[in-house]
């Protein structure tokens, strides 16, 4: 018993644990993932680890692939809307905007939209962006242990789900865009709800800030982990808050200013270290900016139409398909063959939840795609994900996966 | 374009700008033709590549030059430096406005109209127009369901007055059936005095028709034109081999409707050869049978080889007979196992049907491929000569291609008694009825091939849909014949048949296989009108 006292059992690193020489170690391979409760979404990690130290992270996704791309060239521009629904279902309403507003640069019809629908979408693309924050900043700090915070942001997120359900029909899976502005009208007394909810959203912020942001666990094992530096995200291509978070002033909506984002005042919140702790930093600030964008936006949100008045490009309205052979004429052809698109090609992108979600599209002037591209930004952030986890502690996985935010349904297409 | 120094053109041909693009045609060519040359698609209704001109629709109205008034496309001959405008504000308004015009007592039918995908007015509607309709007038009511004839059903108030089907009538057919009485919006298309709609190219009204007012009472309601697959091929009804496409879904064939082969059919096929993909569904052998029991292959193979084992030590005892209702291949590979068994060789088809013969497209001759099967085995013996054989008993076994064998009643007793008959059948019937083996092959629609038409063409037709059951390419069958009798045929694929078979058929040497077509959906080949 008089020998346990002499043993100290002190705090090793992962430089100690490489200069330890008494136990003979070898390197070992583990999986984790594809079905890991700490994995966002279904993605492999195959460590190879010297002791906790990870040697080697060969990360590889593809569970989920979809052929969102291919898939795209049978559908109409159109029934596209769904598939984008899929790519960052946390905020599908950005990934429809992004769609739409490829398209209408290729009909050239950018300028043309109704104010209220261009409001409409930075509405719902804003509410969109902060179920986006609240379930990566939840979920992340669930997997460091903190419960409560994930099911405190979880209950706001669930709150606007419920709103968008009221917008568009579906809890998740919106499809709420259309090419020419948006599929309905929000429901009356709508921005009010959102108003008050967003409310009850600032104050729960302040709780669950009050529980992490000081919370010693939450920033030893947050902060310093999985930097990566300013010069790294430009080389690596990284955008929104990880980039953000590494003092990379990019913000689409403000670099690359589009729809009536000009007409909003809002900050684009940098960080300085580029860790986890800034990533986490950056996106509890844009939830906050968001809810400002809302909140202006609802005050400025103009009366009118949220449909394009252009016949080559809205569905006629149901009443005028089923009793004018012109506009039934018009609703066949847009449902069998889709809107006309001029041929050309265009890359039209947002500020996705991740960073910039751009699309590419080849027309032919057929009404579906010749071909189209994703630039999902959750694919290019996890291409810095094996050189990141390189020397952490395996528990280190855990936070950098969560603050890379990875979406399966984004990053495989 | 001063400064280049271009040739001066052929005498024969004119130079037309047209949207800016000179373009040089044949002299005689009309401005819409010229168009098309240049990629511009000038909308039209009444105009039809095949027909005369009528210029009755005014859809195709373009501006020409030192020509005060819009002129019609399809009726303008291109001269030597003409200038014509397609997308200047007049023209586009007068496209725009007469599609309104068109459409004002157009009823609103597309959701239950056989038509719709695949119709003209709507296309040209969408491409050109897209605009709400100014009219509140009801609009005017004619009959919706007229019966024109055996064929054809007529929706009078779905017709927009373009009389392309008249013309089918008067110049394909050459019988005047079909003619327009009374005037302005309460004009209608009916049949001419004391005729009906009953000649035997009438289907190619439909097929003409813009719009979903004549409708053919074989397809009607059946499928929805933009869900279907279309694959080219050839019509098996008769030795012309008019060339057409398969239009089919999950499998199924639901229509042939003419492709546009100037050399043979031009755009035209007769009523008869549409309905022959009835017959692709009508009591199909899927699976060998071996004394009018079901089998297998491998059985069916057995009980085949043991026969001609037997059958061939003595030369002359096998029989083989090729038939003109198969393809090139099947008969290639079947007069190759046959000569390699030296047995003998005989051709047979469907008997000629001298009624049926115009100087148009329909032939007497039934048979898609008699012109092929003579290529192949010109010394090739007449049926005649195998009554003899059999009734003499030197014929054993008899190796029957099709489905085909018209021998007289005697021989037909008497090829019930020798050893065996073997039979490969695409149907349930004829001699595969009571064959000793008869094994299933696959029909024209169902595998890659080819067929020669009356005047020696070598036509290729591309797989469609499925064989039924068990059913392979008759060639594939041959192959299995030949290895279960030790002969060495080692074809895998119709591609490779043809190869050896273009190298022994000398008119056919270097003829390419060309590509293999996959079905084209329809909803991509945008409206066909």
């Amino acid at each position: 018993m008089a020998d346990l006292k002499t043993l100290v059992v002190g705090r090793k690193d992962a430089v100690d644990l490489d200069v330890e020489q008494e136990l003979p170690h070898e390197l070992m391979t583990v999986n984790m993932g594809p079905s890991h409760p700490a994995m966002h979404g279904t993605v492999r990690i195959v460590l190879t680890v010297d002791g906790e130290r990870i040697v080697k992270g060969d990360v590889q996704p593809g569970y989920l692939h979809r052929c969102f791309e291919k898939e795209s060239e049978y559908a109409t521009y159109t029934q596209v809307f769904p598939y984008t629904d899929r790519l960052n279902y946390v905020s599908p309403m950005i990934n429809n905007v992004g769609w739409a507003m490829t398209i209408e640069k290729l009909l050239g019809i950018t300028k043309q939209l109704p104010r209220r629908a261009e409001y409409v979408r930075v509405i719902v693309s804003e509410v969109s962006r902060i179920t986006d924050h609240l379930t990566c900043v939840g979920a992340s700090a669930m997997e460091l242990g903190a419960f409560t915070p994930f099911l405190y942001f979880l209950k706001c997120r669930e709150w606007l789900y419920t709103l968008l359900e009221e917008v568009s029909g579906a809890r998740l899976t919106h499809s709420y865009v259309r090419v020419g502005g948006v599929s309905k009208d929000l429901p009356v007394g709508w921005t009010d709800k959102l108003l008050a909810r967003l409310d009850e959203i600032t104050a729960v912020m302040v709780e669950v800030e009050a529980m992490l942001n000081q919370n010693k666990i939450f920033r030893d094992r947050m902060a310093g982990i999985g930097a990566l530096d300013r010069e790294a995200c430009i080389k690596w291509g990284q955008t929104g808050p990880i980039a953000r978070a590494a003092g990379l002033d990019y913000d689409v909506r403000k670099d690359y200013p589009y729809s009536v984002y000009p007409e909003l005042e809002f900050d684009v919140p940098v960080g300085t270290t580029g860790d986890c702790l800034d990533r986490y930093l950056v996106r509890i600030e844009e939830i906050k900016q968001s809810m400002r964008i809302l909140r202006q936006a609802v005050a400025q949100l103009p009366d009118g139409p949220v449909m394009i008045d252009d016949p080559r490009v809205a569905l006629p309205p149901k009443t005028d398909a089923y009793n004018t052979i012109e506009s039934m004429i018009r609703h066949f052809k847009h449902i069998v063959d889709g809107i006309r698109v001029p041929a050309g090609e265009t890359y039209a992108f947002v500020e996705g939840g991740n960073g910039e979600l751009g699309f590419y599209v080849v027309a032919d002037g057929t009404g579906r795609p010749y071909k189209a591209y994703v630039r999902s930004p959750s694919f290019v952030h996890l291409s810095t994900a094996s050189t990141i986890i390189k020397d952490h502690l395996i528990a280190d996985v855990v936070p950098i996966f969560g603050m890379i935010n990875m979406i399966g349904g984004e990053c495989d297409k | 374009m001063s400064d280049t120094q271009a040739p001066p053109p052929a005498p024969d041909t004119v130079t037309v700008t047209i949207d800016g693009v000179a373009v040089t045609v044949p002299k005689g060519t009309n401005v819409l033709e010229a168009a098309k040359k240049v990629g511009v698609d000038i909308s039209a209704f009444c105009y039809h590549p095949g027909l005369s001109i009528a210029a009755c629709c005014r859809q195709c109205l373009v501006s020409i030059e030192k020509n005060p008034k819009l002129q019609p496309s399809c009726q303008s001959i291109a001269t030597e430096g003409m200038v014509v405008h397609t997308k200047d504000a007049q023209s586009t308004l007068a496209r725009k406005q007469m599609l309104e015009f068109t459409l004002v007592n157009h009823p609103i039918d597309c959701p239950i109209c056989d038509k719709a995908g695949e119709c003209t007015l709507q296309k040209l509607y969408f491409e050109h127009d897209a605009a709400d309709s100014r009219v509140d007038t009801p609009k005017v009511h004619k009959p919706k369901v007229k019966d024109l004839g055996p064929n054809i059903v007529l929706d009078a108030e779905r017709c927009i007055l373009c009389t392309r089907c008249i013309r089918v009538c008067d110049e394909v057919a050459g019988e005047h059936q079909l003619e327009m009485i009374n005037r302005g919006d309460h004009e209608e298309l009916t049949t001419a005095p004391g005729q009906q709609l009953d000649n035997p190219y009438s289907l190619n009204t439909v097929d003409v028709c813009p719009v979903g007012a004549l409708t053919s009472k074989d397809f009607r309601f059946t499928m929805r034109a933009w869900e279907l697959d279309a694959t080219p091929s050839v019509c098996n009804g008769c030795a012309t081999g008019c060339n057409i496409e398969v239009h089919h879904k999950n499998g199924r064939a639901w229509r042939l409707v003419p492709r546009l082969n100037p050399a043979v059919n031009g755009h035209w096929m007769c009523d008869e050869g549409r309905f022959t993909y009835h017959e692709l569904r009508e009591a199909r052998l899927a699976g060998p049978v071996v004394g009018g029991l079901p089998s297998s292959w491998d059985k069916a193979l057995k009980a085949a080889a043991d026969k001609l084992t037997a059958a061939l030590k003595d030369p002359g005892a096998v029989a083989v007979v090729l038939s003109a209702q198969a393809s090139n291949e099947d008969n290639f590979a079947l007069a190759k196992l046959a000569a390699a068994w030296k047995a003998q060789v005989f051709a047979t088809g469907r008997p000629a049907v001298p009624g049926r013969a115009d100087d148009k497209l329909r032939d007497a001759d039934v048979n898609p491929n008699w012109a092929g099967v003579k290529a192949i085995a010109a010394a090739a013996q007449d049926l005649a000569a195998l009554e003899t054989g059999v009734n003499t008993g030197k014929v054993r076994v008899v190796v029957v291609l099709g489905h085909d064998l018209p021998v007289s009643a005697t021989a037909h007793g008497r090829l019930r008694e020798i050893d065996a008959v073997i039979v490969l059948a695409t149907h349930d019937r004829g001699p595969a009825k009571d064959a000793t083996i008869a094994l299933p092959i696959a029909a024209w629609a169902e595998t890659p091939g080819s067929v020669t038409n009356r005047d020696g063409r070598l036509q290729r037709m591309h797989a469609a849909i499925a064989a039924p059951g068990q059913a392979v390419a008759g060639w594939e069958a041959v192959v299995r014949l030949a290895q279960a009798t030790g002969v060495k045929l080692a074809w895998t694929q119709a591609r490779d048949v043809w190869k050896d078979m273009t190298a022994a058929v000398a008119p056919w040497k270097d003829q390419p296989w060309g590509r293999e077509v996959r079905p084209m959906q329809l909803r991509f080949a945008g409206s066909r009108g």
